[in-house]
């Protein structure tokens, strides 16, 4: 990015997309930003494959008929119940990612006190709740699409 | 500042779609009357001004969100100016004609 006079200009990414699974001693938040990423991913190969799907209506109601015929095995169920579990996923942690820039759940500042608690630590109860409640809705979604394919 | 400022839109845009998408699935899948997939529930969405102002809502939101999302994460690697450049206008004409596309289809399909 172009750095301005009174940036300094950013670090070389040595480690480039390596950097996103390893770099030393990562903790969990760290993997569900990773996480994030590439569910972030699959929700845009979502939407492109949505559009292609819908495209198919500029060839009239058989096109559509067809396409949705097709749409509708088993596998691409599967898919679609990953699309919600990727939404929720994406759709939550997001929450807690902009909380947490936008500094809402940081806390007050603590002096320095032997054992030292890093801001990680003091924010981990809010990502253990955000995991189960992903856990919860997942789960709750699955049950749904067993119960009404 | 020109950073920031694209950096609130993207949390605007997620927040924005969480409730839209969240909401149109709801409408439409688990409120709504008869098979939303069949031929003649779409063609009569496509022909409403309410549902077609959602997708299109929907649309902006998401192109934005997702286009910015992975410009972010290309800029991460430490790019040339030049390149960023190109990347910037490469985003932006990615974003405009997928919305062309994704317009035309409800507008011009029935």
């Amino acid at each position: 990015m172009e750095a301005t006079s009174k940036q300094k200009a950013p670090l070389p990414n040595r480690l480039g997309i390596k950097g996103w699974a390893w770099a030393g001693r990562y903790k969990i938040e760290r993997y569900l930003y990773t996480l994030h990423r590439l569910t972030g991913f699959g929700l845009l190969a979502y939407v492109a494959l949505h559009l292609v799907a819908n495209g198919s209506r500029l060839w009239g109601q058989g096109s559509w008929e067809s396409t949705m015929n097709f749409l509708s095995n088993p596998g691409f169920k599967v898919g679609e119940y990953l699309v919600m579990a990727a939404f929720i996923y994406h759709a939550l942690n997001g929450g807690r990612l902009m909380l947490q820039h936008l500094g809402f759940t940081l806390g007050k500042p603590k002096p320095p006190i032997y054992p030292y608690v890093d801001a990680m630590r003091r924010r981990r109860p809010l990502t253990w709740v955000l995991l189960a409640l992903i856990m919860g809705l997942a789960i709750y979604v699955l049950v749904a699409f067993v119960i009404y394919p | 500042m020109r950073e920031n400022h694209l950096k609130i839109l993207q949390y605007v845009t997620g927040i924005g779609l969480f409730f839209l998408v969240g909401g149109y699935h709801l409408l439409l899948m688990h409120f709504g009357k008869g098979d939303p997939e069949s031929w003649s529930s779409v063609a009569q969405r496509a022909a409403s001004a309410g549902w077609l102002t959602i997708y299109i809502l929907i649309l902006i939101f998401g192109i934005y969100h997702g286009l910015h999302g992975v410009r972010g994460l290309i800029l991460e690697f430490s790019l040339p100016d030049r390149a960023v450049k190109v990347l910037n206008y490469s985003i932006v004409f990615v974003g405009i004609a997928v919305f062309g596309y994704a317009v035309y289809i409800p507008i011009h399909a029935f």
